[in-house]
């Protein structure tokens, strides 16, 4: 078979298959054409509904955040040395520590001396000869 | 006063004006649709083998057309509907090899031999049985050999044949050139041609 009886081979071939293709459209099941319909409809009606223009720059502006977020962590902000000691780690010392919990079983002991601390300056005596 | 009222009457004709190009532009995206949907179903059909997920294919890339291409004139829309639809179709095969990769893991079997094209063939349309019956087979026939070719030679085949589509709007759908439609078609016809035979009609 040389190249053009390939050819109108191949072209009656192709005729053939869009014959039986357009066969099987034209006898598509009621079924499949209502809900091809009703597809239809629901495309047309999320096109009433569609998103505010801003919600599109959503996943741009988040991506943008993050990458500014992450190179301030990386070049400019602030060291981890300066930071302040988290309230949770000053708690965990508060918790591990011996002599609070000592405190807390004495804890009206405690109370009591701190109404009856003594001022750091000393009293001066009443008649004070010199 | 009469600044305001003039204001006024233009800004509702105005409204008025957008709201009648609204309801012109769904009405021909609505025409548009009903034009190319059975056609686009079955094409999405035969590349998944399976109706309800290529139903919902169908209706997906309606969506993102009406919501992102509806201002296109009507004859981009064509070869924009049928890259959506395309990749669409990409996006499934992917996962599907994926699940199926999953499933023979775990030792189930691949939905995608379930699929019986006879039994998914269209209605008869007042032929005689054996007519149908032939016709049926060879769709059959046809369905599966095209299933078995190499992707951008069975969309390229699909979007030449069945939907009609020029060179010209079968590369802006597949987002290739023309000289690589034209190759994909020519193999993908006669590869199909020795796979189903002489006798096939």
């Amino acid at each position: 078979m040389n190249k053009r009886d390939t050819n109108a081979a191949d072209a009656a071939f192709a005729e053939q298959a869009k014959q039986h293709f357009d066969e099987s459209v034209a006898c598509l099941d009621g079924t499949t054409r209502s809900r091809l319909n009703q597809a239809r409809h629901a495309a047309l009606a999320a096109t009433q509904t569609s998103r505010p223009a801003w919600v599109q720059w959503l996943p741009a502006s988040g991506v943008a955040a993050a990458a500014i977020i992450a190179l301030v962590m990386w070049s400019g902000g602030p060291q981890p040395e300066n930071l302040a000691i988290p309230a949770v780690a000053s708690d965990m010392e508060i918790l591990l520590a011996d002599e609070s919990l000592e405190m807390l079983e004495e804890l009206e002991f405690y109370s009591w001396i701190d109404l009856d601390e003594p001022t750091d300056e000393l009293p001066e005596p009443a008649n004070h000869v010199g | 006063m009469t600044s305001c009222a003039a204001s006024f009457t233009v800004s509702c004709l105005a409204k008025s004006r957008t709201g009648v190009d609204t309801l012109q532009s769904e009405a021909k995206l609505n025409r548009f649709f009903a034009e190319v949907e059975k056609r686009a179903l079955r094409i999405a059909e035969i590349s998944i083998r399976n109706r309800d997920d290529a139903l919902d294919l169908v209706q997906e890339a309606m969506i993102k057309l009406a919501r992102n291409y509806a201002g296109k004139t009507e004859a981009e829309w064509t070869p924009l509907f049928y890259r959506i639809l395309q990749n669409r179709i990409r996006d499934w095969q992917r996962r599907q090899a994926v699940r199926n990769r999953v499933m023979v893991w775990f030792g189930k079997s691949r939905d995608g031999d379930d699929y019986d094209a006879v039994a998914a063939a269209p209605d008869p349309a007042g032929r005689a049985p054996d007519e149908e019956l032939q016709s049926h087979e060879a769709m059959a026939s046809l369905e599966v050999a095209i299933a078995d070719l190499p992707g951008r030679q069975r969309e390229a085949f699909m979007l030449r044949m069945f939907e009609g589509l020029d060179v010209a709007r079968t590369a802006a759908a597949m987002g290739c050139s023309e000289g690589s439609v034209k190759t994909h078609y020519s193999r993908a016809v006669h590869s199909l041609r020795v796979t189903l035979g002489e006798h096939w009609q």
